[in-house]
């Protein structure tokens, strides 16, 4: 795309600048439990025997099983609606208003996650039952990039227990593009 | 299990080769349900050469590289990550790393996980050992 800048797009982006993000808050369809802890450890491999091993994980400093940190973002993900997947968009479900489908709908409808940092306060248990609270922190201006034309968007989400303590929090970013065919 | 660690430190080399398996389990194990992670076809209408790993699975088999040398009683603070390049099925990942600090049970690890075309992940992971009683 060689188009100038659309500003009154880029205007309407930084609206969103602070705000909760989609269905911010939510909250995770289950608690955290083995199951998905198994399905996780299968899928990746993942042998640390903290995660599903009750005897080592007693011995070691965590005292009782723990989840593997890198599934925080995965208790709070939505559930999908399979059939249609937000109409071949990828959404799990419709989506509300949001920087995302204003650019969606605006022509940059591929996604590429660029970074993500972490940060845990605690590991969690099988029974922590998590809380997210997501918010948008910026939104670049139109870049070119490798992919295609495209805007950054940043998030900040804070993952809080039933008790309100902070577990865990994150920053993600992703280019929202027009895909180049 | 790594049983004293000091700035310098290289992890081991850990390769993974990438199948369309490990990239489609790892994306539903951990609640990624964007097409671009299972459906071929629909990745390369949206300019990928094929279905490409998730951000999430990155993240783990980044976590699971440093707990498989730092061992079980390791626990993360912080695991922060770059993409480059996707993860794509038939190439291999290897992932490499070093100590970057040690101190006090804090351990910061520098490291990449790269394919045969570029850095697919950069990033760095902190986490902190049980410091032994009586230990400086």
């Amino acid at each position: 795309m060689t188009a100038e800048p659309d500003t009154a797009l880029r205007a309407r982006l930084e609206a969103f600048v602070g705000q909760p993000m989609g269905a911010s808050p939510s909250v995770a369809p289950d608690p955290v439990n083995i199951a998905m802890i198994r399905h996780w450890v299968d899928a990746l491999d993942d042998r640390n025997p903290v995660y599903l091993d009750e005897e080592a994980a007693a011995r070691s400093r965590f005292g009782t099983v723990v989840a593997p940190p890198a599934m925080l973002q995965t208790w709070t993900m939505a559930r999908p609606t399979i059939q249609g997947l937000a109409e071949r968009g990828g959404a799990p479900g419709p989506l509300g208003p949001s920087a995302l489908t204003m650019l969606d709908q605006a022509g940059y409808t591929a996604t590429r996650a660029t970074n993500s940092e972490l940060e845990f306060e605690r590991y969690l248990r099988p029974g922590d039952r998590l809380h997210s609270a997501t918010v948008v922190e910026s939104i670049s201006d139109e870049k070119r990039t490798a992919l295609g034309a495209g805007y950054f968007v940043t998030w900040v989400t804070t993952y809080t227990d039933t008790e309100g303590g902070v577990v865990g929090r994150q920053r993600f970013r992703v280019l929202k593009f027009r895909p180049a065919r | 299990m790594t049983t004293s660690i000091s700035a310098g430190d290289e992890l081991p080399v850990f390769e993974l080769p990438l199948t369309a398996s490990v990239i489609v389990a790892g994306a539903i194990a951990s609640r990624d349900f964007m097409p671009v992670h299972h459906d071929r076809g629909y990745a390369i209408e949206q300019g990928a050469p094929d279905i490409f790993m998730n951000i999430l699975t990155t993240t783990g088999y980044v976590s699971r590289y440093v707990t498989d040398w730092a061992g079980p009683d390791a626990m993360l603070q912080k695991i922060a990550i770059r993409l480059g390049v996707p993860a794509l099925p038939g190439t291999t990942l290897r992932f490499s790393g070093r100590v970057v600090s040690a101190e006090a049970g804090v351990v910061e690890i520098e490291l990449r996980g790269a394919t045969d075309i570029g850095d697919h992940v950069t990033g760095t992971v902190v986490f902190t050992l049980p410091v032994a009683p009586g230990a400086p």
